[in-house]
């Protein structure tokens, strides 16, 4: 068990912070109701994974402090690219067409957005989406939240360039968790994708405690990607949910490369009739890392629709746990789930598991499920080699064939490229330690 | 001069769901060498694609008597992927598909596997070979762009082994039914992709159950096998003789005791 902290000791602390970093009253509230919660709030039931003893909820009073913004040099900005790049709390770049700005979109950082856009930003902000009280894990990320962005597209705003989303955590020094929100809401018939790329600088260990809510007002159409790919000693909580509209759709494509522990809870609310979502997570571990990811669609709209896809490798010492959680609400009259959840294995001293849950409370549905946790195929093993192929190369070809569902479904090549780079360099790492 | 030697071959198979082995192969020899086309027909069920399979490798097939010897040595011993580096091609019958792998990076794979470390193809000479292969074949380029195999119809995975034969140009290549399923276009397109490798520096085993490959791609050797073996080896015309008068006709000629799985 985690330490038990007295967080309620906390709360003059973290409402002076919050004041003296001008935040409007709702938001000093609503952190401080979270803290209530805090205390008696359970952890969120992860099947077959255990995440008590992770450092996910460390009582570190609310700090805010500047990062040297020099450690995202690496990320390529670009005047032509629409995108936000912040490096801890601080936000080196934001690059937002005039056209889209004159459209009315924001992007922005979200305490800009708290005070500027309260009418967008206070009926959702882990309140509608997510709700602040849910869990220990989503109480806590109200409380402190010290960084993050915001995204409004308005009606009818059709963006061709995916919108970036770079955030780079500060592990340069102890003690800096790094609580970042991002929040989007798609109006009624808007069409966008985001990429967001998660990094980290420095290797103190630290606590990423990253959540997305995306709103998907009717007919709208949302691409979210993220390529995740925080550090070996960064343990990372991640929350991402849409709730989805009439018509509306929200895909998720989510490559979870980071090297460092991690819980990811991916969720589709399928709340709007006609409404779909297509959920890929793809992750690859190694060394000792534990990764335990839940991917769940709840149809509530009649004909809503929801897929998920989770594939994962796993290699050396680490364990993974898909869980696929398909719930379909009685009253979702030709809803239709299905799900896939697949793991090879490529080390004996792995552990992993794909298991699908399915709730499902209505009669009138199509639902389906594939799980399987195995090795390497060896019939195209024996394809690839019969061509000359070496063993360890084709073994690269046929894990990175089992991966592309989501590489393919990253709308920008160069993130495309890099996620298939970060594939081969985990692969050759996993292979020369075994 | 290379050759390929097949000796008093025998083969076992073991079927995991009923924990049975069987022996399929019960004494094959064959000799052949570069220069030549060998034709081997028979009926099915009678180890035509186990022989081939065998010879490449496949880890389910387990020899329990005699050898394979490439230029005089022992294959048995290597894995698959060494053999084909050796210059050994198996055209199968049902490749294998592979999602999230271009057709053009397996083939630029497969080429430079054979190669040294510091003499990998160069992109151009790559695309150049690539397009003059894709222009004989009738093959559009956008199929290198597409996942291996991954939704091909049964007459492009077809033609996409002949792609990589000729990528390739092994030294001896295997042809698994390489004429199943194609329509007469196809089959003459493919019969082109063979000839074209015909050549001193080139043998190739073409199995099929019809003579009417051969029409396209006539062979110098025909060999027939019947319940493991091969019982009878001849020129061109043995072909048309067997589709005059049918494997049952040779069997009884031959006076064998061996069953046909489709006789009636």
């Amino acid at each position: 068990m985690e330490a038990v902290h007295d967080y309620t000791a906390l709360k003059p602390e973290l409402a002076a912070a919050a004041n003296d970093h001008g935040e409007p009253k709702w938001v000093v509230d609503r952190r401080l109701a979270a803290i209530d919660d805090l205390a008696d709030a359970a952890l969120p039931e992860v099947n077959r994974f255990d995440i008590h003893r992770w450092p996910l909820t460390p009582a570190e009073p609310l700090a805010f402090s500047p990062s040297a913004t020099d450690l995202a040099a690496d990320v390529p900005v670009a005047a032509d690219h629409v995108q936000i790049v912040q490096v801890g709390q601080t936000t080196v770049a934001v690059n937002l067409p005039a056209d889209l700005a004159d459209q009315g979109v924001i992007l922005t950082d979200i305490f800009t957005a708290f005070r500027e856009h309260p009418e967008l930003t206070q009926p959702a902000f882990m309140t509608d989406i997510i709700k602040s009280n849910e869990d220990r894990l989503t109480s806590f990320h109200t409380a402190f939240l010290n960084a993050g962005v915001f995204l409004y597209v308005p009606q009818g705003v059709v963006i061709d360039a995916p919108i970036e989303i770079h955030l780079v955590q500060d592990s340069t020094q102890d003690d800096r968790p790094l609580v970042s929100h991002v929040l989007v809401i798609a109006g009624t018939d808007s069409h966008f994708a985001v990429t967001q790329h998660l990094t980290t600088q420095g290797d103190h260990a630290n606590l990423a405690s990253c959540v997305v809510e995306v709103r998907a007002q009717a007919n709208s159409e949302v691409h979210f990607s993220s390529f995740d790919e925080l550090g070996a000693n960064t343990t990372t909580y991640l929350n991402r949910r849409a709730n989805i509209s009439r018509d509306a759709t929200v895909d998720w494509a989510i490559g979870l490369m980071n090297d460092g522990d991690t819980f990811g809870d991916f969720d589709s609310e399928l709340i709007g009739e006609n409404s779909k979502s297509d959920a890929k997570v793809i992750t690859l571990t190694g060394g000792r890392q534990r990764v335990g990811v839940n991917t769940r669609v709840t149809n509530r709209g009649k004909k809503s629709t929801g897929n998920i896809l989770q594939r994962g490798v796993i290699m050396e010492k680490s364990t993974l746990i898909f869980n696929g959680i398909g719930h379909i609400i009685h009253g979702a009259a030709g809803a239709n789930a299905e799900q896939e959840n697949r793991v090879l294995m490529m080390s004996s001293k792995a552990h992993g598991d794909a298991n699908p849950i399915l709730l499902i409370d209505e009669n009138d549905v199509l639902a389906g499920h594939a799980a399987s946790v195995g090795q390497v195929d060896a019939k195209q093993m024996y394809y690839l080699m019969s061509r000359g192929i070496t063993e360890p190369q084709a073994k690269r070809l046929v894990i990175r064939g089992f991966l592309s569902a989501v590489i393919q479904a990253i709308p920008a090549k160069d993130v495309r490229q890099n996620l298939t780079d970060t594939i081969e360099r985990k692969l050759e790492n996993g292979a020369e330690v075994e | 001069m290379a050759t390929l030697e097949v000796k008093d071959l025998h083969v076992e198979v073991k079927d995991d769901e009923q924990n049975k082995t069987q022996e399929i192969l019960k004494g094959v020899n064959l000799t052949m060498k570069t220069g030549e086309i060998h034709a081997i027909m028979g009926p099915n069920g009678t180890g035509k694609s186990t022989l081939s399979q065998t010879i490449m490798g496949q880890p389910n097939y387990h020899v329990t008597q005699g050898d394979i010897l490439l230029n005089g040595e022992s294959i048995l011993k290597m894995p698959v992927d060494e053999r084909a580096r050796k210059g050994l091609f198996l055209g199968m019958q049902y490749p294998a598909e592979i999602q999230g792998v271009t057709n053009a990076e397996f083939l630029r794979a497969a080429m430079n596997a054979r190669r040294a470390d510091d003499d990998q193809i160069s992109v151009m000479a790559f695309l150049k070979e690539l397009d003059k292969n894709l222009a004989l074949l009738d093959m559009s380029e956008s199929m290198t762009e597409r996942y291996l195999n991954e939704g091909f119809s049964g007459g492009e995975k077809k033609r996409n082994e002949i792609l990589q034969l000729l990528m390739i140009k092994p030294t001896f290549a295997l042809l698994d039914e390489i004429d199943s399923g194609l329509d007469i276009d196809a089959l003459k397109v493919v019969s082109k992709g063979v000839n074209s490798m015909r050549g001193d520096n080139f043998g190739s085993l073409i199995i099929t159950h019809y003579q009417r490959l051969l029409n396209y791609i006539v062979p110098d050797v025909v060999h027939v096998m019947m319940g493991g073996r091969i019982v009878k080896t001849g020129g061109a015309d043995l072909a048309k003789t067997l589709e005059k008068e049918g494997y049952a006709g040779l069997r009884d000629d031959l006076g064998l005791d061996v069953d046909l799985v489709d006789e009636n």
